[in-house]
């Protein structure tokens, strides 16, 4: 028996480009220019379902579609054509009743009261998702021992730290028990430890309550912690809705290593070139190369590298999202 | 649904108020400030007086009970609606996407936003004025009457609420322009002080058939003075008052509707 | 010398851009100006024909409320704090290590800013007020060069006030205190509230030895005649002069503040 969640059945949305008219004859000329205005697609067709506690990653270059698609499934974007189902809810059509069964976290605005302490934000919030008294405590406990509050909890919103202002969106967010939780780039801007934090938490989350969560995120890492499936956008359409393993496995197999050299290495090193690997750049002692990661190893690599020079340094590059979408691009032309 | 998110509403508000009195220092001196800078209009009108002997009719008293009406109510809105002028740039912002995320009316929500307590600099000497000029003049007070006040304070409150809704709702289409509102705003509020009849005609219909503000205090201001309407309009004219600004509150109702529909269609 | 000039025709042009900006303040002055002109009328509906109170006919007194409306962008009676803000960004700091005077950059920009809104606000504005009313007109050619030739004179006098009330930002830390009061002073002291004659004969008196009747009261009194154009312009030479000084003196305190504090 299937439990669908979140429901997108040919999602479009456009919008139009207003025309700039320059100068003082220009705006004149824009009063009466009735040409139909050029209009820009921002999501073509997008068609998914999400079941109960699926944790889905929704990934894409920058203006792929994602954070208009996400508009439309919270009910602030109404589409221009095509159906949505939440919770059973059509979205733009009931929004309030919707706003009761979602939680959403926008990584880069913030849900809460900029002037308020984070306590008193959260407790505003229990008056208007009317939770009651006894639930909002279950869950604010819950919040402070998981997501560790209690340093913070009488601070004012505006002078919290970026960490802790997204731990208290997760908290108000969660607050009246939605099933349904939607996070539009969470871990921007974090530290590497806010980052596990918070990736620890939605797992938990996920794993413990059944929360359905859709995560929208330019960090493959952040996939890569927490979702088992993916779905790629670009250029407003889904490039690819499946697992990630599989995804990786056709995509994303090249990487890059830099080697700095002790001093510029012997001119041979430029045989290491085949199928598999190529020397991308070459600076002075400095050498990018990329490869096959399925084909070679990178201490295999590094190792066979280093017979043309002594090494100094390395680091390496996991393939960026772009990347990726890159080669499937590529693929699909091929 | 509408009970809980009136106390909401009421619940921030109170947060916010709470907030902005505990700047004790700050608070005090923004509400000092706004008193001085109402006296402005206050002086005006005794220097008047002291040259001239009355405004069409009108006594120095009589001009000022309509003073001390307008400023009590015109404070009022913009102490409690204050925060809709805080939409435009929440919309430049992307802060309004939130507004829409909760399970609440994006108006309310606008309007607590913000609050502004300094108004209380204006409202006080408003009653301040008020109470001069009613302790100047003989009026035969009866319930009615008392009534009637009450109703000029409620109706203009709720005129200047729309009044200000209005240029939250232009600053969804554009930002250019939208300061012409304050002609209807502060303009409303400025010729709500003076009696009606000695404007030009034009300027009488504009007030009082299209932004009802003349309505609100002049008539329901003649029936609690005892005096005739030189311009020869019955008494009954004081209930198309609130009859007015009802449905003005209606039309700006829908045109918030449209306003957010607009955003939900276009993005911003 | 340059770049003043430019500095000018920059800040000239910008309000060009601003042209939603222009209409909605015609439409707001309009309607003040129509409201006011309006209760006057009814003042002195209870005197004489032809009477004259503090020196006005009804129609010099509507006449007045035109002027006056149509003054205020140009003259940028209320709000002006772009120094106070430059403060509060930090720029203050940047703006005063240029190689140019302070005073004068910002005097160069505000000219600019006037001349523009002489043509977008007090030109269209006293327009609105002949269609709408009976105004009175200068008698002579030579009076309306005069009135024209005023007008730079109030800005400056006016500029002067805007500067020196700014750059007590520098020593006060919330200038909303400064700013309410300053706008109701202002609105009084340059006649723009009332003609400074309406009020009882000391404060008159009191009012009249003040540098701010210049911005409004003056210029009102070349056009209608109640002063003669020498007079009236040899006034805001006067008033200028000793304000520039002023604003100079302060502006050398502050800016070694400035420079002792590192803002």
């Amino acid at each position: 028996m299937t439990d669908t969640m979140i429901s997108a059945q040919k999602l479009i949305k456009t919008f139009p480009i207003k025309k700039h008219h320059a100068g003082a004859l220009g705006a004149l000329r824009g009063l009466v220019d009735r040409t139909p205005d050029e209009q820009f697609t921002a999501v073509d067709n997008i068609s998914f379902e999400i079941e109960r506690g699926e944790m889905v990653g929704y990934i894409g270059p920058n203006g792929a579609g994602k954070s208009t698609t996400i508009k439309m499934l919270t009910g602030i974007l109404v589409p221009s054509s095509g159906e949505a189902t939440v919770a059973g809810i059509t979205p733009w059509e009931n929004r309030k009743q919707l706003a009761r069964q979602i939680g959403v976290v926008f990584g880069q605005r913030t849900q809460l009261w900029w002037d308020l302490a984070l306590i008193d934000s959260l407790d505003l919030l229990r008056h208007m998702y009317q939770v009651p008294e006894k639930r909002f405590r279950e869950n604010l406990d819950h919040a402070r021992e998981l997501l560790d509050l209690d340093d913070f909890l009488r601070t004012p919103v505006r002078q919290l730290s970026l960490g802790q202002r997204m731990r208290g969106d997760l908290a108000a967010a969660l607050l009246h028990d939605p099933p349904i939780l939607y996070l539009d780039e969470p871990t921007i801007g974090l530290d590497i430890v806010a980052k596990a934090r918070m990736r620890e938490f939605l797992s938990a989350l996920n794993r413990d309550r059944q929360v359905t969560i859709l995560l929208t995120t330019h960090d493959l890492a952040d996939i890569e912690h927490l979702c088992k499936r993916i779905i790629v956008i670009d250029h407003g359409q889904v490039m690819y809705d499946g697992g990630l393993d599989a995804l990786r496995g056709r995509f994303g197999g090249k990487r890059h290593i830099t080697v700095d050299f002790e001093q510029e290495p012997d001119d041979a090193i430029m045989t290491l070139h085949n199928g598999q690997i190529s020397v991308v750049e070459r600076t002075g002692p400095r050498v990018r190369i990329a490869f096959d990661r399925t084909a070679i190893t990178a201490p295999e690599l590094l190792a066979r590298a280093g017979r043309y020079g002594s090494v100094r340094d390395m680091s390496i590059e996991e393939p960026q999202i772009e990347e990726v979408i890159r080669q499937m691009y590529e693929g699909a032309r091929v | 649904m509408l009970r809980n998110e009136l106390a909401v509403t009421l619940r921030i508000m109170g947060i916010r108020w709470r907030g902005q009195m505990a700047y004790r220092a700050s608070f005090w001196m923004q509400v000092v400030s706004n008193f001085i800078i109402n006296t402005a209009e206050v002086l005006a009108l005794f220097a008047m007086f002291y040259r001239f002997d009355d405004l069409g009719g009108w006594t120095l008293a009589e001009v000022a009970f309509l003073h001390g009406i307008s400023m009590i109510t015109f404070s009022i809105a913009d102490t409690i609606v204050v925060g809709l002028n805080a939409v435009p740039n929440q919309i430049r912002m992307g802060e309004f996407d939130r507004v829409l995320i909760r399970p609440m009316s994006s108006w309310l929500q606008s309007v607590v936003s913000e609050v502004s307590l300094r108004h209380l600099g204006q409202f006080s000497q408003g009653l301040i004025v008020f109470i001069y000029a009613v302790s100047n003049l003989s009026i035969e007070w009866s319930l009615a009457k008392v009534g009637v006040v009450a109703m000029m304070v409620i109706v203009g409150f709720a005129l200047f609420s729309a009044l200000f809704t209005v240029e939250a709702i232009l600053s969804f289409w554009t930002v250019n322009g939208v300061e012409a509102v304050n002609a209807f705003t502060y303009g409303g509020s400025t010729l709500a002080r003076f009696p009606l009849h000695v404007l030009e005609r034009w300027m009488r219909f504009l007030f009082l058939w299209m932004v009802p503000v003349g309505f609100v205090s002049y008539y329901p201001t003649l029936y609690v003075l005892g005096k005739e309407d030189p311009l020869g309009n019955p008494a009954w004219f004081m209930f198309l008052g609130p009859l007015f600004v009802l449905l003005f509150c209606l039309l700006i109702a829908w045109g918030w509707g449209q306003a957010i529909r607009r955003y939900r269609s276009t993005g911003s | 010398m340059r770049i003043y000039l430019e500095l000018a025709r920059l800040a000239f042009q910008q309000q060009f851009a601003y042209r939603a900006a222009a209409l909605a303040g015609l439409f707001t002055n309009s309607i003040f100006g129509a409201l006011l002109a309006s209760v006057y009328v009814g003042l002195y509906s209870s005197q004489a024909d032809g009477a004259s109170v503090g020196g006005f006919t009804v129609a010099q007194t509507v006449t007045y409320v035109w002027i006056g409306q149509s003054l205020i962008a140009p003259v940028y009676l209320w709000g002006w704090w772009e120094i106070i803000q430059s403060i509060r960004t930090g720029a203050v700091v940047t703006d005063m290590l240029r190689p140019t005077n302070y005073f004068t950059y910002w005097l160069s920009r505000d000219a600019g800013r006037a001349a523009a809104h002489t043509l977008l606000r007090l030109i269209p504005t006293l327009l609105v007020g002949a269609l709408l009313f009976d105004l009175v007109y200068p008698d002579s050619p030579a009076r309306g060069l005069g009135f024209i030739a005023s007008l730079p004179l109030a800005v400056l006098v006016s500029f002067c006030f805007r500067f020196m009330t700014n750059l007590w930002g520098f020593w006060i830390l919330d200038h909303r205190g400064i700013a309410g009061f300053s706008m109701v002073a202002i609105g009084v002291l340059s006649g723009h509230l009332l003609p400074i004659s309406w009020y009882p004969d000391p404060i008159r008196d009191a009012i009249n030895l003040l540098p701010f009747r210049a911005i409004v009261m003056t210029p009102v009194e070349i056009w209608l005649g109640q002063v003669s154009i020498a007079e009236g312009l040899a006034l805001q030479v006067f008033w200028s002069v000793v304000m520039i000084a002023a604003a100079q003196a302060l502006q050398s305190v502050a800016e070694r503040k400035v420079v002792v504090q590192g803002g």
